[in-house]
């Protein structure tokens, strides 16, 4: 889980990469995503995915971005062998599928890993989405850790009554976990009820659209970076369609 | 009767005839609650657990009716609205309501923006949600705070926040629902200084639900005290403090008026903090050479 949660969770950084508008970063991962999803070419395929690895670099978040790359590489080989055995599809497709997948990951992990959550939800209010949907997602990120040290709580508190989570077989072990996951639901469900009652007391709901105290604001810096990413989309895209590439 | 009628000059509180059963629950809550509170007044709430202190204050707020349901009759009007009449959202920016649990309150990624959340919701312009935050964070001493995580924070400084968030609303009425059980007696210390000091600058109704009354009689104007669903008791600090049947009640003697009553000082010296007691002793001995039977 580790794998996968590192190639996802913020990290803070000052690097140009993080500097940049958050909707700029948005744009730079969609079009690394929408170019691999769209390219029939190992070869430019290869090229993005060595684009996205110089983009960690920039973003200083290289170390972070290898780590996942054990499990994303795992996944992109299950994903060559279904297109080669059970799809019956050629080794050339089969390596195709999967340097894609492996390409849509990496240019999703560069978003989440240099946006902070707070440039996050202000890029879904830019999108206009639902206020609800957008609080659903703060709350959920917000309590993240607030959870996570309930869980401690609870397993302390079960080891000290002489439970042993690591003991017995799969099977048991997934049965160990009960005593955990039943009073963490519990102190889950209060706490929702707890925030729904601060939210009401604080005017939530009040207006469709409320207000914001911060406002995404673009600089000249990203309006070069967004003629940048676009023309390189672009032709990303020309090749995609128009150049016959191995 | 019209309103204006029922609602005392001054009075900011008027709550008449209130009885309130939760949804499902054989037995009322509240049974016939009457109670006025002036502006400007701070008013603690005293009793057991279950005595219905927190769903009274809730019913001033507005979460009851609002957001629970069940049997609500009588009447609630906080600074000239009929509670149950009024939108939440109307009477937020009446009613500040601190919760117990301070990380249940906070909901954004930084403090700052925390404090914000409020005022975004009634639609409050940018600039002025920044004046606001600046203000409220400045008021409550933790500006140097404002772009920290709530998980970087200690216990203390969360209810300073849920605090700014309130008052960042500016209500006229801050409700503090046992806002110091999950902190150290130093810090509780901090926060009743905090809330005297709101009082005394901004002139703001306090009502505090709190169990630790060594902490609270002295900031206190009136002491109330619930059991059952009803008031017993609502009066000066000293009057009720020093009333041997409260305790029947749940309300814990504070050590000081313990230590009074065991001092030979007779019924006019009823000191309820230990500047008071202090100073009485020290006028004993300058009278009298020792603290002697009156």
């Amino acid at each position: 889980m580790q794998w996968i949660a590192s190639g996802f969770l913020f990290v803070r950084g000052y690097s140009l990469i993080h500097r940049m508008d958050p909707r700029i970063r948005l744009f730079l991962a969609a079009t690394l995503f929408i170019v691999g999803l769209l390219s029939q070419s190992v070869v430019e395929l290869s090229v993005l995915i060595a684009l996205c690895f110089v983009i960690s670099l920039v973003a200083q978040i290289a170390k972070r971005f290898s780590k996942s790359l054990v499990f994303v590489g795992g996944l992109s080989f299950v994903v060559f062998l279904i297109s080669v055995f059970l799809s019956h599809q050629s080794v050339t497709a089969g390596i195709i599928n999967g340097l894609r997948l492996f390409e849509v990951i990496q240019a999703t992990s560069i978003f989440f890993l240099t946006t902070t959550p707070d440039e996050l939800e202000q890029v879904m209010r830019w999108f206009r989405l639902p206020i609800d949907f957008i609080m659903v997602f703060v709350i959920a990120v917000r309590f993240v850790p607030v959870l996570l040290m309930d869980a401690i709580q609870i397993m302390d508190a079960q080891r000290s009554r002489g439970l042993e989570f690591e003991k017995g077989s799969l099977i048991q072990r997934l049965k160990n976990t009960i005593p955990l996951l039943v009073p963490l639901i519990a102190v889950a469900v209060t706490r929702s009820l707890d925030l729904a009652e601060a939210m009401d007391a604080r005017a939530y709901g009040a207006l469709r659209r409320p207000s914001s105290m911060y406002v995404l604001a673009m600089r000249a810096s990203d309006y070069a970076s967004l003629l940048c990413f676009a023309l390189g989309g672009a032709l990303g895209l020309y090749i995609a369609f128009f150049l016959k590439l191995f | 009767m019209s309103q204006e009628s029922r609602v005392g000059p001054n009075e900011i509180i008027t709550i008449g005839g209130l009885s309130y059963r939760y949804y499902g629950s054989a037995q009322l809550v509240l049974k016939n609650i009457d109670l006025r509170v002036s502006a400007g007044e701070i008013i603690v709430v005293a009793g057991k657990s279950g005595s219905g202190k927190s769903t009274l204050l809730r019913a001033i707020n507005g979460l009851i009716p609002h957001q629970h349901s069940g049997d609500y009759s009588g009447s609630v009007i906080v600074d000239g609205l009929e509670v149950s009449s009024t939108k939440m959202s109307e009477l937020a920016t009446k009613v500040g309501y601190i919760f117990q649990n301070p990380e249940n309150q906070i909901f954004m990624f930084s403090v700052e923006r925390d404090i914000g959340f409020g005022l975004e919701n009634l639609g409050v312009p940018r600039r002025e949600i920044r004046e606001r935050v600046d203000w409220a964070m400045e008021t409550l001493g933790i500006k140097h705070l404002a772009l920290r995580a709530p998980h970087e924070l200690s216990d203390g400084q969360k209810q300073r926040v849920a605090i700014a968030g309130v008052i960042a609303m500016r209500p006229k009425i801050l409700i503090l629902d046992e806002p110091t059980s999950l902190l150290d007696p130093f810090t509780a210390k901090g926060l009743v200084k905090v809330v005297r000091d709101l009082h005394d600058s901004l002139g703001i109704t306090v009502l505090i639900v709190e169990h630790r009354l060594d902490l609270v009689a002295q900031i206190a104007d009136r002491i109330i005290v619930i059991d059952e669903g009803k008031v017993i008791y609502a009066g000066p600090p000293r009057e009720v403090l020093y009333n041997s049947e409260t305790s029947l009640y749940g309300v814990t003697e504070p050590t000081i008026v313990r230590l009074a009553k065991l001092l030979p000082f007779g019924k006019e010296a009823l000191p309820i903090s230990s500047d008071e007691l202090g100073r009485q002793i020290r006028d004993r001995i300058k009278e009298k050479g020792r603290v002697s039977p009156a």
